[in-house]
This record gives C-alpha cells, structure tokens and sequence, in this order.
C-alpha cells in the first residue's frame, strides 16, 4: 500500500515536468497550428546549455534559468522565422518532414558537440529528500511541480486577461477571423513559438538536477508532449496540465508493476485508447482541431 | 513512336542491370547495386500509403517484423526462409492491421507520430522478450551456403533478388496508383472530406494501402536480413536506417508519384554511403546533419521532389533516353 503511495506521488511530481514541456507543445501546436517534431529537441537543448552553465561557470541549475529561459525564447523564435514561416502555406507533411529535419539536425550537432556521453549536473540538493508520513519526497522534483504549477498558472493568467493573450487565443479559436480582426498573426507566431520553446526549456532546465542529458533524450519528450496534449485538448491550458499529471502517474506505476522497458508501449497504448475514445480531447476545446488532423 | 523508343531503352538498360554481376566482380560494387535495389524496393513500399497522403515514419516496424519472423522459424526451428518470406510478409501485414487502428480516425501529422511510437515499441519488445529473440544480442544467420537457405558464396544471386524485388515492388506500385485504389488513395490526397462525399471509402483504401505497403516491407526485410546474416533490435527496428531513410528518399524523390521513390533511392543511397564513410568517420554524426540541411532545402525549394523537375523535361523531349527511361 505504501508503495504505490509513494510510486503514485513521484509519477505526480514528475508529471509536473510533463505539463510544462506539454503545454508549450499546445501554445506552438495551436498558435502556429505546426506539428512541431522537434520539441523534444528544445527540452534537450536546453538540458545541454544548463549543464554547460554548470560546467563552465558553476552555475546552479535554477539559477542557470535566468540565462537559459531567454535564450531558448530567442531559439524559438529563430526557428518560426527561418524553418516554419518560409513553409507556413504549405501541407502538413511539409511541416513534418521540416520539424523531422529539424530534430535531425539539432540531434546530431549535440552528438558532434557533446559526444554522445551522459552528462549529469553535481549539486547537493540532486539526491535529498524529504519524509511526509511515510512517504519519501525528493526535494528536486518537488521543486520542479511547484515550479511547474506556478508557470502554468502565470502562463494562464497571461493568455486570459492580457491583450497579447487575448490575441492569442483567438487565433487558436479561428485564424482568419483573428486575422479579419486586426490581430498580428505573423508577429503572434513568432511570439507563441518563444514562449513555448521557453516552457519546454523550463522543464528541461528543472530535470537536470535529478537527470542526465545525451543526444537522444528529447526523442521521448516529443511522443509524451503530443499524448498529453491530445489527451489535454487543444488549447486547453487546464486539461493539459491535468493530463501531464495523468501520464506522469501512468508511467511511475507501469514502470514499477509492468516493466519500465516497456514504458514506450504504456503510453502507445494509452495514445491508441484515447484517440479512438474521444479524439477531441479528454478536456479538449476541439475547436480548431480538424485542420490539424484531429477529428 | 516515342514510346516505342522508350521501351527500347528500357529493354537495353534491363539487359545492362543484368549483365552487371558479369563484368564487375569487385564486391564494393556489387554491393552498392544490391544495396540500391533494396532501397528502391522499401521506399516503393513505403510510397504506397503516400500515394493517400498518409506519411509513415515507422516503417522499421514492419521491417523489423518480417525479418525476425523468418530468422527465428529459421534459426530456432529449421524452417526454410522461402517458406519464412511468407510467414514475415503475413507478420509484417499483422503490424500493419494494428496501426491501421490510429488510422481510421488520424490523419497526417497524428498518423505519423503513432507510426513513430508503433515502431519504438516494438524495438523495446525485441529487447526485453531475450527468449525470442536473443535481446539485444540480436539472431546470427548461421553461414550454411544453398539456395534452400537463401545464403550464398558469391553477391550475384542477391544482386538478382534485390533487382527482382525492386522490378516487382515499382511494377506493383504502378499498378495499384492506375488501379481503383490508387484513385481512391489520390482523391483522399487531395481532398478527404470531399473523397468521402463522392461515396469514396477513405478509411478502407487507406486501410488496404498500408495492408501492401507493410507487407511488401516484411517481405523485402526476409532477404534483407538473409543478405546481412544478422538481425538486432537497434538495426532491424531502426529509425534512421528503416524508417526515416526509405522516407527521406521518397521525399528527396518525390513523395507519391511511382518514380520518386526509384530516383529518390538511387541519389541517397550511394550518398549515404559516402557521406557515412567520408564525413562519419571525420565525425559521428555528420552526415545526419547533411540529410537534414537537404530536407530542408527540397521541403523550400522543391515540395514536389526530384521527380517534378524531371518530369516536365521528360514530357516535352521527343525521345527518351536510357537515363531518362530508368527515371
């Protein structure tokens, strides 16, 4: 009974991470409306820079985010303006093999870069814990949910009562009639790309104290944010964070009763399920979502 | 009178694909050729869902699943791989049953991250079930020459067989895109919703695209495997080498149309080759980064393929050449 208290809470904890990778993959998916391959890659991107922060300069992993959050901004809005826009009319397989060409590349010079090792961040608090009536808490990945939580909260609060935020949700609800409005579509895209590259950035800088970095590690990342953010729906800022919980708990237990190899299937499975149950999303807004192949 | 012509040359370059093995005896180059075919073959197999729009990037699932199947009947119970191509074929198609589930309600960019999924399961199935399949230790095909055992001393036979699968997998290509399925599949392409108001079953013809599709890919994967002697969760279920580059050269190729996939895999793979052995031994990795600038490019510059710069050319010239027929 204890166990799968504890398995429960520390899926729950880092379930927080996957809310936040998950909910710049909605902010880009529903914004720009690109199926963005290569999210997994901005998580690993800015795992890199944090270790090299750390390396380099002894920088803390936290505090390493006052440099790593701009310049993954920045990164994101790099890749609008020169890999998406140039293709923003053409089909959605253009945009795929774009963001798979994408995550190629950005795959690749971290191997030429980094090497393939695993890198870690040494700091003190990496391996502490806390006791709460039985239960064991690390400390880093209770840092990171609430980090989490605070982000997402700020990030709603941003898109509900500001102009800009305004503005944003209504392209999500309807593009041309944003546009007929008066709204800033091209400026917004580049905007929405930011800050989503920003929040997967986030998450990856708030993994690093408890987790290595290589090449590859954002290859799950990209699978798991698209599950969340179908199951969450699209544009809905509650309901993803609410299914990054889902699945973080949907991993932690099939890793300890099934067999954490089989991780990848878990949430194939769990990707299959939903999809044919309610493809609009489990709390999903569903508007919009036919042009971006869900239906 | 042109084609005519065309035909001709196409009969001249046939026979000259068929005397290779005769002249050249150096198994580099022989070695490449056959590598080509198979590649020709799998992107064909590949395109055949592409022909509805429908972008894969899972195909090592299929592959992976046609060549296990028929290494294990063969190297744990002693079964002929020629009767192991029809049991991997049947494997492969199986595979193809349960993504098409995704299918009936995704389209493009969903479809294609399930694809991705389907296959990394299955990589980590062939790791974990050890009693299958070895792990990651992989299956060895023991070296037991005869031609009931699909091994041989020399290249030329597989040379053959890659050149009869290539043949087979274009002209079965070239027939399904003329058949009803075919138009059935480039009507969904085009338009879904307007394919289904038409009455046009989209979610069959989809269906029974990726039915050939995964198929053909098990079946080419038996001999592939056969030609290799070993099969390993990492090369078998391979994302670079199974999924992404049979749809890179469709893409680079043309993605769709019946020649892409042939020119496609004629340019990329010596080129792979090359890049791996020149830039991949300078640095690990490199050669990744090159395909992915050349996406890049053709997704800007030319979203038809390689195909839709040839074919205005070729249509307007009075007569083909052999070059222009091979294309």
């Amino acid at each position: 009974m204890e166990l799968i208290v504890q398995v429960c809470v520390s899926g729950l904890l880092l379930g927080g991470i996957y809310a936040l990778i998950s909910i710049g993959l909605n902010l880009i998916f529903g914004v720009v409306r690109i199926i963005n391959f290569a999210h997994g890659e901005m998580v690993m991107v800015a795992m890199y820079l944090t270790f090299w922060l750390n390396y380099f300069f002894g920088m803390d992993p936290y505090v390493a985010t006052i440099i790593v959050l701009p310049v993954m901004f920045l990164f994101g809005v790099l890749i609008q303006r020169i890999i998406v826009q140039p293709i923003q009319s053409s089909s959605a397989n253009m945009k795929i093999f774009a963001t798979v060409a994408l995550s190629l590349i950005l795959q690749n010079v971290a191997l030429i870069v980094c090497k393939g090792n695993f890198r870690t961040v040494q700091v003190s608090y990496g391996m502490s814990t806390m006791e709460l009536g039985g239960i064991f808490i690390s400390v880093p990945r209770l840092v990171a949910f609430f980090a989490a939580l605070i982000s997402i909260s700020l990030l709603y609060y941003f898109l509900k009562y500001t102009y800009t935020g305004k503005a944003l949700r209504a392209i999500v609800e309807d593009h041309t009639i944003a546009r007929l409005m008066g709204v800033k579509v091209q400026k917004l895209y580049l905007l929405a790309f930011g800050i989503g590259c920003a929040f997967s950035a986030l998450g990856g800088v708030l993994l690093m104290p408890f987790s290595s970095v290589y090449p590859t590690v954002g290859i799950p990342f990209t699978l798991i944010a698209f599950i969340v953010v179908v199951l969450g729906g699209l544009g809905s800022m509650g309901g993803t964070f609410l299914a990054g919980l889902f699945i973080g708990v949907v991993e932690a237990v099939g890793g300890t009763y099934v067999s954490p190899a089989l991780k990848e299937a878990i949430y194939f499975g769990i990707f299959i399920i939903a999809i044919l149950i309610r493809p609009q999303g489990i709390f999903g807004k569903g508007k919009g979502s036919e042009e971006v192949g869900l239906k | 009178m042109r084609t005519n012509k065309l035909k001709t040359a196409a009969a001249i370059f046939l026979l000259a694909l068929l005397a290779v093995p005769l002249y050249f005896t150096s198994t580099f180059v022989l070695h490449m050729f056959t590598l080509v075919f198979f590649y020709i073959a799998l992107t064909a197999a590949w395109n055949i869902p592409a022909f509805g729009g429908k972008f894969s990037l899972g195909h090592a699932a299929f592959f992976g699943l046609g060549g296990y199947t028929a290494s294990i009947l063969y190297v744990k119970l002693g079964i002929s791989p020629f009767i192991g191509v029809v049991a991997g074929t049947f494997v492969a198609m199986v595979g193809g049953v349960i993504l098409s589930f995704p299918l009936i309600r995704l389209k493009g960019p969903f479809f294609t991250l399930a694809s991705i999924a389907f296959a990394e399961v299955l990589r980590m199935v062939a790791v974990d079930w050890r009693a299958l399949t070895n792990g990651s230790v992989g299956i060895n095909i023991p070296f037991r020459p005869s031609w009931l055992n699909l091994t041989f001393t020399s290249g030329a036979p597989f040379y053959y067989i890659a050149l009869g699968l290539a043949l087979l997998v274009i002209a079965l290509a070239w027939w399904i895109r003329s058949s009803s399925l075919g138009y059935h599949l480039r009507a969904a392409a085009a338009d879904e919703d307007a394919a289904r108001a038409l009455g046009i079953n989209t979610a069959k013809a989809h269906f029974l695209g990726l039915m050939w599709s995964s198929g053909l890919t098990g079946m080419i994967a038996v001999f592939y495997v056969f030609y290799n002697y070993v099969l390993e969760p990492g090369t078998a279920f391979s994302m670079d080498l199974f999924s992404l580059q049979p749809a890179m050269n469709g893409i680079i190729g043309g993605m769709g149309t019946v020649w892409g996939p042939v020119v496609g895999a004629i340019i990329m793979t010596p080129l792979g080759e090359f890049l791996r052995f020149y830039l991949g031994t300078i640095q690990q990795g490199l050669n990744f980064v090159v395909y992915g600038l050349m996406l890049i490019a053709v997704v800007n510059f030319v979203p038809g393929g390689i195909v839709s710069l040839i074919e205005p050319w070729f249509k307007k010239k009075k007569s083909g050449d052999s070059s222009a027929a091979d294309n």
